[in-house]
């Protein structure tokens, strides 16, 4: 199954890219996916560089395709970084996460995804130019983590855990790191008969009428009970977590500051 | 069922697709080594799996008793079994009259084709954890060692084994039920040679896996109770075999390391891509595939330390 859809997917990214492509770097790990998700994320007439300073921190094998690490550490970052992409190419819904950081400096952000098989991964990172730079990275992995039914759901007792979010805020030289853990099946839709279930939104708010810190739209890649990892380069005053999965499910919970 | 063989055909296909040249099945090599008076031990690599290796990287051991050889362990896959049948034939015209399986993992547990299925026995929790998992793993095997697979079918042992005594012949096996690395996890002391079987209880210069370990602070206090023993010659179930038991304190010494690691880490929100970066102390150089095992151990043991290092947020 997973060849066939490769080759679809490759034949696909052959059609679409065909004359419309900018002039993108080559990809150094050579994915058949690398211009055709770059134009369908960033689109056809995005600016790319590749760039170590988006330093993507992935395992080299995924010992669990369901939950598979991925940090991006943005601290060589030379400037507060803008819109940021991440994907994953082979999956069958590469898209893992858009994030829009607000002007307090976003120096990292992890969380866990799922692979299907043996893959690069990207972050993109927009400069106030407008240039994104990518961090990319390869995993190997024996794969079925999106088509794996989650661990959550097949645990009789996950509706009493559904929703309930543990959280800490951690001290840094500079600025503050919120770490925050949800129960939730981030069921992906593509198991059998089950139905897409997860958190699509995600929002770290200051209040008070002040910009939010960050905010976040996450695919069907991102693995289930979620553990995020967010740190800023200034210490914010208050956090307050936001959260909407698809079934409308909204949860709020404070994070730190003003304790 | 039939999607699950699936993978399983694919690797059979792709393993016959690249061994165009290697018409004839792939042969362990295996040697057997008196370490006592009717004691030998069969050695592997320290390496992890691959199509190199045929997944020997385990040891066995066999002992002749007077009244039928006693077996420990089995090997990774059907050939390897063969393989050590005949070498232990070959060794001492003696029957094999038990084969003790020390736990579920495929390295140990997967030549049981090779022998009479009235002669296998494995601990109650093992043979559970062995049914459950069997097919997993033998997926897993035919992806990582390909054609050295050829053949192999999980077989969980008929015959239950307990804690006590097992008496065969003139020895007197002290059969010994531990937890910490897979949670049924058999270790053998051999008191007239003081021959301690440890299996994967000990790892010795070979870090140490988790997939199935119930902690690393359990699996700790459980080497406390083998050191307590009059061991002789101590027979991990990777790495060399040795005539002390420095091999346990190399374990107590990195298992005492790994879980400060992850829950310091914890402590400090740090994320698991960061732990699996993080710096190894030199002392442990002699010891391979740590940084591998350090990725596997932060992926199946990280995620408890983090939860618990967070509190619950009230709504
Ligand atoms: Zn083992």
């Amino acid at each position: 199954m997973n060849i066939l859809i490769n080759i679809l997917v490759f034949v696909l990214g052959c059609l679409l890219s065909v004359g419309v492509r900018a002039a993108w770097p080559d990809d150094p790990f050579g994915s058949p996916m690398w211009a055709y998700n770059i134009e369908r994320y960033l689109g056809s007439d995005a600016r790319v560089v590749h760039d170590d300073r988006v330093n993507l921190r992935v395992p080299e094998f995924a010992e669990d395709s369901a939950q598979v690490p991925l940090t991006v550490d943005l601290s060589a970052f030379p400037e507060a970084p803008g819109q940021i992409v991440a994907w994953v190419d082979l999956n069958p819904v590469p898209h893992l996460f858009s994030a829009s950081p607000g002007p307090q400096p976003l120096t990292l952000l992890a969380l866990n995804f799922r692979v299907q098989q043996a893959t690069t991964v990207r972050v993109a990172v927009q400069d106030r130019e407008g240039v994104w730079h990518i961090g990319s990275r390869y995993v190997d992995a024996a794969g079925g983590g999106c088509t794996a039914p989650s661990q959550t759901m097949s645990n009789p007792d996950w509706e009493r855990h559904f929703g309930t979010i543990r959280g800490g805020a951690f001290s840094r030289a500079e600025g503050m790191r919120y770490k925050v853990n949800v129960m939730h099946p981030m069921d992906s839709g593509m198991v059998g008969n089950i139905p897409a279930f997860f958190i699509g939104e995600v929002e770290l708010r200051q209040g008070n009428g002040q910009p939010l810190l960050l905010s976040m739209a996450l695919s069907e890649s991102a693995a289930e009970n979620p553990m995020f990892v967010f740190e800023f380069g200034q210490r914010p005053p208050r956090a307050t977590l936001w959260l909407r999965d698809n079934n409308g499910n909204q949860f709020e919970r404070r994070l730190g500051g003003d304790l | 069922m039939i999607s699950a063989r699936v993978p399983r055909i694919l690797a059979l296909l792709v393993a016959w697709l690249a061994g165009t040249a290697a018409a004839q099945a792939p042969e362990y090599d295996l040697a057997a080594r008196a370490i006592a008076p009717g004691i030998w031990v069969v050695e592997g690599s320290t390496e992890n799996f691959s199509r190199g290796n045929g997944g020997n990287i385990v040891n066995t051991a066999f002992m002749t008793t007077g009244a039928g050889v006693v077996v420990i362990d089995t090997g990774p896959s059907r050939r390897y079994g063969e393989a050590l049948r005949a070498l232990i034939e070959e060794t001492t015209a003696e029957a094999i009259s038990h084969v003790l399986i020390t736990h579920h993992h495929p390295d140990h547990a997967f030549g049981s084709q090779a022998f009479e299925p009235a002669t296998l026995y494995m601990l109650d929790d093992a043979r559970a954890a062995l049914a459950r998992d069997g097919e997993a793993f033998a997926d897993n095997m035919y992806r990582m060692i390909g054609d050295w697979m050829r053949g192999t079918e999980v077989v969980v042992p008929d015959n239950v084994l307990a804690p006590g005594v097992l008496e065969v012949g003139r020895r007197r096996l002290q059969i010994i039920a531990m937890t910490g690395h897979t949670g049924a996890d058999l270790v053998v002391f051999e008191p007239l040679s003081g021959v301690l079987f440890a299996s994967d209880m000990v790892f010795h210069n070979r870090a140490l896996t988790t997939p199935q370990s119930p902690g690393l602070l359990g699996w700790r206090a459980e080497l406390e109770q083998l050191a307590e023993l009059p061991v002789t010659v101590l027979v991990p179930g990777h790495g060399p075999v040795s005539t002390d038991l420095s091999p346990l304190r190399q374990m107590a010494d990195y298992l005492t390391w790994l879980d400060t690691l992850l829950a310091d880490s914890a402590r400090a929100g740090l994320s698991p891509a960061e732990v699996m970066n993080a710096p190894i102390p030199a002392r442990f150089d002699g010891i391979s595939e740590r940084r591998y095992e350090l990725v596997r151990t932060t992926t199946h043991l990280y995620p408890d330390y983090e939860k618990r290092a967070l509190s619950l947020l009230p709504e």
